[in-house]
């Protein structure tokens, strides 16, 4: 009688243990998965950094994420395409987001807000995007200022067969 | 034989008598295990639950570096030499006025960033609230100068801070997005 007692009392002891291992594990293993997410959407965003750092894009060599608004405007006459075997990329675009406008205006033109700077046509691609600085020098009463504005740079990444990087 | 039958019985009430020591020493153990399970596991559970509170990311980094740039127009000493929001900040606290709009620099900080925030997250459609603060922290604790608050949160909370110095006080600027992503 007091073995099988004591048999229970183990039995039932080593069930609680394990559902609280279950428990456990099952937190643990969702803040893996959200940390993995995080820090791979971390890294391409990082990446970007490549493309918004090149000397054709950059505003200050200094500062990353500083794009030169001038040299936005010249890249998307038609230089993007030259840069098609640089680029290891599928699209790499830039808009502004100050002043708020409720559409997007491609440029060059009057009032635009939207530059596509190269894309290769490929359709299954995937964008990453992230916050820059969109500069440029500004003369206003004899004086040369640096004006900035808030942007996104956009660019698409070939999508693998579903395997995102 | 009275006296045999009166021992046994004693024999026999002490047995049980042990025997239920035995079981209440046992459930007393039991009981101390529980305890010290659900103890740890609320120590985890709290642990846990203060670092997803706060998650460092580099998007929300380069919002914020984005954000810091970004020209404005207000000129507190003459125009066209207009303070960026990292400027703005350092006017706010130390009370200078926008000549040029004549406002306080802290009137139109506050008007300039809910705007300029409110474009940014309009194209945000995985955002469901954003907290902008803006302290001054010295050896006493932090003091709020400006908050900005919109939305309200139903997913993971993800920031990031800048500091400056303004007049030999440090300040603070910190970002806090929720986002419907995990």
């Amino acid at each position: 009688m007091k073995i099988m007692q004591m048999a229970f009392m183990i039995v039932a002891v080593f069930f609680f243990f394990v559902l609280v291992g279950l428990f456990f594990l099952s937190i643990q293993f969702k803040d893996v998965k959200g940390s993995a997410a995080q820090l791979q959407r971390d890294q391409a965003i990082s990446s970007l950094r490549v493309i918004a750092d090149m000397p054709e894009l950059s505003y200050d060599f200094s500062e990353a994420f500083t794009l030169d608004e001038d040299k936005l405007k010249i890249m998307t006459g038609g230089f993007g395409d030259v840069y098609d075997d640089v680029w290891p990329v599928a699209s790499v675009a830039v808009y502004k987001l100050w002043p708020v406008a409720s559409e997007l205006k491609l440029c060059p033109g009057l009032g635009c807000n939207y530059y596509e700077l190269y894309d290769n046509g490929q359709n299954n691609s995937r964008t990453y995007s992230t916050y820059v600085s969109i500069c440029k020098k500004v003369k206003e009463s004899g004086f040369v200022y640096d004006k900035c504005e808030v942007g996104k740079l956009e660019v698409g990444v070939v999508d693998a067969g579903g395997v995102h990087q | 034989m009275e006296r045999f039958s009166f021992a046994g019985g004693l024999g026999n009430k002490m047995n049980k008598m042990r025997n239920d020591k035995k079981g209440q020493q046992e459930i007393v153990g039991f009981v101390l295990i529980v305890v010290l399970v659900v103890v740890g596991l609320m120590v985890f559970l709290i642990i846990s639950t203060r670092t997803s509170d706060d998650v460092k990311s580099v998007e929300v980094g380069n919002m914020l570096d984005a954000l810091m740039k970004h020209t404005t127009d207000c000129a507190v000493v003459y125009e066209p030499d207009y303070d960026d929001f990292e400027d703005l900040f350092k006017s706010c606290h130390q009370e200078d006025q926008c000549s040029n709009l004549g406002l306080s620099a802290c009137d139109y900080l506050n008007e300039s960033l809910r705007a300029v925030l409110e474009g940014m997250f309009a194209t945000e459609a995985t955002v469901g609230a954003y907290q902008i603060d803006f302290l001054v922290k010295d050896d006493e604790g932090e003091e709020v100068l400006l908050r900005i608050l919109e939305g309200n949160c139903t997913g993971s909370v993800f920031s990031a801070q800048r500091s400056i110095v303004s007049h030999s006080d440090s300040l603070v600027i910190r970002l806090k997005v929720c986002s419907t992503l995990s």
